[in-house]
């Protein structure tokens, strides 16, 4: 910034080249996941790139990428949720029980998304309207959903094998379209739509604001407490369509379905440049984060070190990513 | 003939649970007047601006523009009836770019409704025109010094035809020849028929271009009186709550 005698005219000259390229955090992640390929390419022997293996890790990436992408919009908003894997397991097994009652699937699917919605936005009313940190909030009802499920199960699986009477609907789900796995295609449709709203919708100009400043959006006529509330209900629709998605591709729910899927998601928007306090954070990125962490599991495990590995591997990631990104948010002031 | 002032507020009263702290106020605002309202910390001036920028409702008395009674619930009630509200801390979200600023919660929308990116790069002319040039609509907001963001916020309320603006303590934070720019923009305000309520508890930054003056303390208006009828010292000594001693 240059400060000459400036009475009338104040030239503001942008040299950082951290600030010229908004995308430089994307950048640096898109590199880390080439490297990543790379470095497993070798370690498996090839086996990684595999029609096979590449199948396994992309239904991978795209279940917990779906996630990612929510929790990364909600996140953006300035708020959090703990509880989506409880309501991806209540997504699944609302769609299992129907069906085993003799609904049609795709009714049965789509009673699960309203579901998510319910259960999502519950999240996000509790959190608005009595003012509770939205941390404390979804963890009583992670712990809470998750409850209901074990009273409802009581812990007794739940078969769900469509693919015997509506093959349609698992084609639909969790098929294959040519060689690219169906929940992939979802996953692609999703992030394009939450990238054109959040940066080409007014109401992604508002996500971003109430993030980054909620009493600022607030002065400037923005709904916060209505931005909120719909990124929560967004998150938990996605949520249940991945838990959907998953117990029509294991064929049987079981009550622990979709456990620890909330720290990963988070993990991947960290990972992907999201700040945890709001008002920062990319779609693309999410997705970036996410494959980073599915390439680590199934790198080490194809590379035959053990599945002991990929914690210790990926919380080292995740501190790294973070200092990084640390670095380029000073560099960009 | 007498014509109808811009701003009519009677008898606003405004309670935080047993704290009264707008007691009773009335005044009037004209078109294109800078209205000084001063007062100590705690004397109710940023109560009565969140009333009247929609932040809370108040709790008895009635605001009238151009004569029409209105009720201002919300922010953006009050956005939508022409009165802007400069804030010192909150005018701008740091983490965001100059154009997304600019139009948030405004924000043109073309085809199918997606934001008009083009239209939102013309915040730059605007704000080239008020003296703050800046080269790309994108330009992160957190590296402007605090007088160019009360520029942004300024060029804002042009832009977008405010009838009266409120400014919440402009001046303070700024460094002596920002807050000379500051208030040469609220006389822009004047020359285009804007009115203005300067809210500070700084005198000397409001002396010079205000037309009248509110005094409050613990509430309640103690002075409303033009400049021509007074001076520093008088208005000093209400401040300080030495009127009628």
């Amino acid at each position: 910034m240059n400060k000459q005698n400036s009475q009338e005219i104040v030239n503001i000259k942008n040299k950082n080249v951290f600030s010229r390229i908004g995308a430089v955090r994307e950048i640096i992640i898109f590199g880390l996941v080439v490297a990543l390929f790379i470095v497993f390419f070798f370690t498996t022997k090839g086996i990684m790139f595999s029609q096979e293996a590449l199948k396994i890790i992309f239904v991978a990436v795209s279940e917990l990428g779906l996630v990612a992408i929510g929790i990364t919009m909600l996140i953006i908003s300035g708020e959090f949720d703990l509880s989506v894997g409880s309501i991806s397991a209540m997504g699944a097994l609302v769609a299992a029980k129907l069906y085993q009652l003799g609904l049609n699937p795709f009714l049965a699917l789509v009673i699960a998304l309203i579901v998510g919605i319910v259960l999502g936005g519950f999240n996000g009313f509790i959190t608005v309207k009595f003012n509770v940190p939205s941390f404390i909030v979804t963890l009583a009802t992670m712990i809470g959903y998750r409850g209901l499920i074990y009273v409802i199960t009581e812990g007794i699986p739940i078969g769900f094998r469509v693919v015997d009477t509506h093959p349609a609907f698992r084609k639909f789900l969790t098929g294959e379209l040519g060689v690219i796995p169906v929940p992939f295609i979802w996953l692609v449709i999703a992030t394009i739509i939450l990238i054109l709203i959040l940066n080409f919708r007014r109401f992604g100009n508002h996500v971003y604001a109430v993030g980054g400043n909620k009493e600022t959006a607030r002065a400037m006529g923005i709904n916060t407490d209505k931005i909120k509330i719909i990124c929560f209900m967004t998150l938990g629709m996605l949520s249940a369509l991945v838990g959907v998605m998953r117990v029509s591709r294991v064929r049987s729910f079981h009550s622990l379905q979709g456990e620890g899927i909330a720290l990963l998601a988070i993990a991947a928007a960290v990972i992907g440049g999201t700040l945890l306090k709001g008002g920062v954070g990319t779609i693309l990125g999410a997705v970036l984060g996410t494959l980073v962490i599915i390439l680590i599991e199934y790198g080490l495990i194809m590379s035959g070190v053990g599945a002991y590995m990929y914690n210790l591997v990926l919380g080292a990631v995740i501190i790294v990513v973070v200092i990084l990104n640390n670095v380029i948010e000073q560099r960009r002031k | 003939m007498e014509k109808l002032p811009l701003m009519k507020a009677t008898d606003i009263h405004k309670w935080y649970g047993k704290i009264h702290a707008v007691n009773g106020v009335s005044f009037t605002i004209n078109r294109g007047e800078i209205l000084g309202l001063i007062g100590d910390n705690g004397a109710g001036k940023s109560s009565l601006l969140k009333v009247l920028s929609g932040y809370h409702h108040q709790d008895k008395g009635e605001i009238f523009i151009e004569g029409e009674k209105v009720k201002i619930t919300s922010p953006a009630d009050a956005r939508a009836l022409g009165i802007e509200t400069v804030y010192q801390e909150r005018a701008l979200v740091d983490s965001m770019s100059l154009a997304r600023n600019f139009y948030m919660g405004r924000e043109p929308v073309g085809r199918a409704g997606f934001l008009n990116k083009r239209k939102m790069a013309e915040c730059i002319d605007v704000l080239k025109k008020i003296g703050l040039s800046i080269n790309s609509p994108n330009y992160l907001v957190s590296n402007l010094s605090g007088g160019q963001r009360q520029g942004v916020a300024i060029g804002r309320a042009m832009y977008f035809k405010a009838k009266l603006v409120l400014l919440d303590e402009p001046a303070a934070s700024l460094s002596v020849k920002e807050v000379h720019r500051v208030l040469d923009l609220v006389m822009e305000f004047k020359e285009a028929n804007i009115s203005v309520i300067f809210i500070t508890h700084n005198l000397q930054h409001v002396y010079d271009i205000a037309d009248r003056f509110l005094v409050l303390e613990n509430g309640e208006k103690v002075k409303d009186i033009e400049k021509d009828a007074t001076s520093v010292e008088e208005l000093t000594k209400a401040v300080m709550g030495e009127i009628n001693a």
